[in-house]
């Protein structure tokens, strides 16, 4: 009976918050309506993924914010007495910041992923690492503002703040440039995991992971090298590109380096030099025709071989070491077939020659016996790009070793190059350009960057 | 002798790919102790060489170690004889002086640690420390730094019964070898990059070198670097420049120190300053033991280097001055063959003559003549540096029980 009568009394108190709550609350879902509909037509023309999120995140909380905001003009136009108004107010401020805080929270996630272009190349820990700064700074800010409203002391509270985020950027002040970094490298493109890449430093190998904080390659020599994301960003990168066609099987880079044995042996004059050269092992013909290639890199033509100077310059046979040089050792097949040649064409001038010249003293032949020690590098090419890129840092001993004992000590019907271009990787045509080169006619370096810009061209 | 050196600043000088050779190469010698044994730990080339290798070989991850023999000024007298002896000149050496070598070697003997797998002996003061073979094994090479071409055959045939129990020889020219029955191996010697001597210098302690001894800067200069002996020809390098001198303004340098072991060096100084009389563009420097700066700065500022040598050993004045690109004029005897490759490296001679012609070619051909040095310094780059010493040693450990030709590692 006392209710009835206290609702008879102030029915209209009652009422008008009433009303103003239903009307608010339709005018504002009238205008939701029309406002997300608009949007999800913009949206569609625009085509922008985050807009897209974010409708779908807020249409559902959107009505309830309303329900918030209804209540909050309803409780204002009502006649409770001023401190009540300013308590639910409060009430109702509190808990649409907290819900509100709550859906950003929830999208912060989807919105950082959305805004990389090529999502499936971001580092999975950048992202957990950018969306818990952002969920830590919506919180505190969320915190902040209800403090606020609620009358709390502020300036401790924004000392706090303050200290803690200069703390924050001094334990991460290392890691922050990286992060950037890293965000920026895939962001932009310019490496993408599976990429060849050459730093300024020559450091060179392919992409195998970008962090948050730095970026793996793995070396042409099998080693992995691991570059903060901030000193990739300063230096200059060639980036060579996605891996070309595999080979069937790599190619393993060998060196070969030489111990020369002396065998005690010399001579002083032709006939010496002829009988001698009947006797000694395969491995000082060898030495001898070929102790120039190595020996005189730095001279283009190169001298001849050991025999073609030594009759020239200790024995003054002009005529002879002219003869003695013209032999194609590029011809021969086998060290044999070679000492065979010259020795003829010593015998053939020795038979047209009555006065033999003896050398002077301390002038005479020494032969000398080149052992050869092959041992593997950690250089392993599995497609052409790679091998072009080992070829241009291996030492001169790999190289030769490749194209010329694999020929003529090893007996390979050709070099190395031209065997694997051909066999593993198809390149039948570029083999035989190799095959084709006379080594003999170039200094190493010539030879290898000549070898270089086939394989580019190839490329 | 503390000198820091760090293998990885040769990489500048030899490229990356052979510094990462040597490294593979070291790598499989891990385990395995070398010993290195000679006479002294400072004052003369093996002591010198020694104390850059060690350490270089131990960056490499090498177990290198050195010692010394101990001995006393007579056993040094006569070591000296020795190596006059090996070297053709002759000397008389008594029986006695032979029983104080083998006496001194004995007390070694009982004194030196000797724990090493590879015993590495060099020259001829501690070659009779092989008869420790007999007890303890293990590998012996003896590294014979000096020319044994022509060597005395009575002193020759006493080293040899020592010699010939090595499992090998390492020796500096093909000229040297001798008929043993061990294996012998050929490595040069070689001049480190780094080093006083030859490290790159800026032109004002160039200057101040020059201006320190009196030398015109603007005037051609015609350099010998050696001691003062008359195996280096000094008397022979005046001639030839006064020969020069008739066409072209240039002036002659003569540096050199007078060994305290030597004591002809100090006649020698006399005779070649009266022979220079006052000429103004002869300039002769003692210069002493030590003074590598100026050295350095003396070969940096010569426009022609000369070693007009009568007999010679491996001669690395002429390597260091290949390295500093300068255009040479040099005696073909010795190792400077090995060296000079006559038109190519620089120029070879055998008389005063051809020396004065080969001048007058690089004077009057500036052009020749940075070619000729450019040549130079290539060749040494490729043949002549510590790198490639330490490459040959470190061939010859890995391969010394091995007699194929073609070895993988």
């Amino acid at each position: 009976m006392v209710i009835i009568n206290w609702l008879r009394v102030n029915w209209l108190n009652i009422a008008v918050p009433v009303l103003v709550f239903f009307g608010v609350f339709s005018i504002s879902l009238w205008l939701r309506r029309i406002s997300y509909n608009a949007l999800e037509r913009w949206l569609k023309e625009k085509k922008t993924e985050i807009g897209k999120i974010i409708v779908s995140a807020t249409r559902g909380p959107f009505l309830h914010w309303l329900l918030i905001l209804g209540a909050y003009i309803a409780l204002q136009v009502s006649v409770l007495e001023p401190q009540w108004k300013s308590l639910g107010g409060k009430i109702l401020a509190s808990i649409f910041i907290a819900y509100f805080g709550w859906i950003l929270i929830r999208l912060s996630r989807e919105l950082i992923i959305s805004l990389y272009p090529n999502k499936t190349k971001v580092p999975s820990r950048a992202i957990t690492v950018t969306t818990n700064v952002a969920q830590v700074t919506i919180i505190v800010i969320g915190v902040l503002i209800l403090l606020e409203l609620w009358g709390a002391p502020m300036t401790p509270i924004f000392i706090a703040v303050i200290a803690a985020i200069v703390v924050g950027i001094l334990a991460f002040r290392d890691i922050l440039p990286n992060l950037v970094s890293g965000l920026q490298l895939t962001q932009q493109k310019q490496i993408k995991t599976g990429d060849l890449i050459r730093l300024e430093s020559g450091e060179e190998g392919r992409v195998e992971e970008i962090t948050w904080r730095n970026t793996q390659i793995k070396t042409l020599n099998g080693s992995i090298v691991i570059i903060p994301n901030t000193k990739l960003m300063q230096t200059t990168i060639i980036n060579y590109g996605k891996q070309p066609k595999v080979a069937k099987e790599p190619f393993e880079f060998s060196t070969r380096l030489h111990l020369k044995e002396l065998t005690g042996l010399s001579a002083s004059n032709l006939s010496q030099l002829a009988s001698s050269l009947k006797e000694v092992p395969d491995t000082v013909v060898y030495y001898h025709t070929h102790s120039f290639v190595e020996e005189y890199q730095f001279l283009t033509p190169e001298p001849t071989n050991d025999f073609a100077l030594w009759v020239q310059d200790a024995l003054g046979y002009d005529i002879l070491a002219e003869r003695l040089a013209s032999i194609d050792t590029f011809e021969f097949s086998t060290i044999g077939a070679l000492r065979q040649m010259i020795i003829g064409v010593i015998q053939d001038f020795l038979a047209q020659t009555s006065n033999e010249r003896e050398a002077p003293l301390g002038n005479e032949f020494h032969f000398i016996k080149s052992i050869s020690i092959v041992l593997p590098t950690p250089y392993v090419a599995h497609d052409l790009r790679e091998f072009v890129n080992i070829l241009r840092r291996i030492s001169i001993g790999s190289l030769y070793f490749h194209i010329f004992e694999a020929k003529l000590r090893l007996q390979r019907r050709t070099n190395d190059i031209s065997l694997w271009l051909e066999e593993c990787l198809g390149e039948k045509e570029l083999a035989e350009q190799i095959t084709r080169l006379d080594p003999y006619n170039y200094t190493m370096e010539n030879l290898r960057e000549i070898i270089i810009q086939l394989c580019e061209k190839r490329l | 002798m503390n000198i820091k050196i760090n293998v990885k600043d040769y990489e500048s000088i030899v490229s990356k790919s052979y510094i990462e050779e040597l490294s593979m190469l070291a790598r499989r010698l891990s385990g395995k102790t070398i010993l290195n044994i000679n006479s002294t730990f400072a004052g003369g080339g093996v002591a010198e060489i020694l104390s850059r290798l060690v350490p270089l070989l131990n960056q490499l991850g090498v177990d290198v170690r050195w010692q010394i023999i101990s001995s006393d000024t007579q056993f040094f007298e006569v070591t000296k004889k020795l190596h006059n002896a090996l070297h053709g000149k002759v000397e008389p050496i008594s029986d006695d002086e032979f029983s104080l070598f083998l006496e001194t070697t004995k007390k070694n003997l009982d004194q030196i640690d000797f724990s090493g797998d590879i015993l590495f002996i060099h020259d001829p003061q501690p070659v009779a420390l092989i008869a420790k073979k007999g007890d303890i094994g293990r590998n012996w090479i003896w590294r014979c730094h000096i020319d044994i071409s022509h060597p005395d055959s009575k002193v020759w045939e006493f080293l040899k019964q020592f010699v010939i129990n090595y499992d090998a020889g390492v020796l500096s020219s093909p000229n040297f070898a001798q008929e043993l029955p061990i294996r012998q191996f050929f490595a040069p010697p070689s001049i480190d990059p780094l080093s006083d001597k030859n490290k790159e210098l800026p032109a004002e302690v160039v200057g101040s070198v020059l201006a320190k001894y009196g030398l015109n800067q603007d005037k051609p200069l015609i350099l010998q670097v050696s001691r003062f002996d008359w195996l280096k020809d000094p008397l022979g390098v005046i001639k030839t420049f006064e020969l020069v001198r008739k066409n072209f303004a240039c002036q002659l340098v003569l540096a050199g120190g007078t060994a305290s072991d030597d004591p002809e060096s100090g006649e020698v100084l006399e005779e070649v300053k009266e022979r220079a009389g006052d000429n103004p563009d002869v300039h002769i420097l003692d210069i002493p033991s030590g003074s590598d700066i100026d050295i350095n700065a003396l070969q940096r500022a010569a426009t022609v280097i000369m070693q007009k040598s009568l007999r010679e050993g491996f001669a690395l004045t002429i390597t260091e001055a290949l390295w500093k690109a300068k255009p040479v004029v040099a005696s073909a005897v010795g190792g400077i063959p090995l060296q000079v490759k006559n038109k190519l490296t620089g120029l070879l001679c055998h008389s005063i003559e051809g020396a004065a012609y080969a001048l007058r070619q690089i004077l009057a051909n500036p052009d020749y003549g940075r070619w000729l040095g450019h040549n130079g310094k290539e060749h040494v780059r490729q043949h002549f540096l510590i790198t490639r010493e330490i490459r040959d040693y470190l061939l010859v450990f890995l391969t010394l029980e091995r007699n194929e030709d073609f070895i993988n590692l």
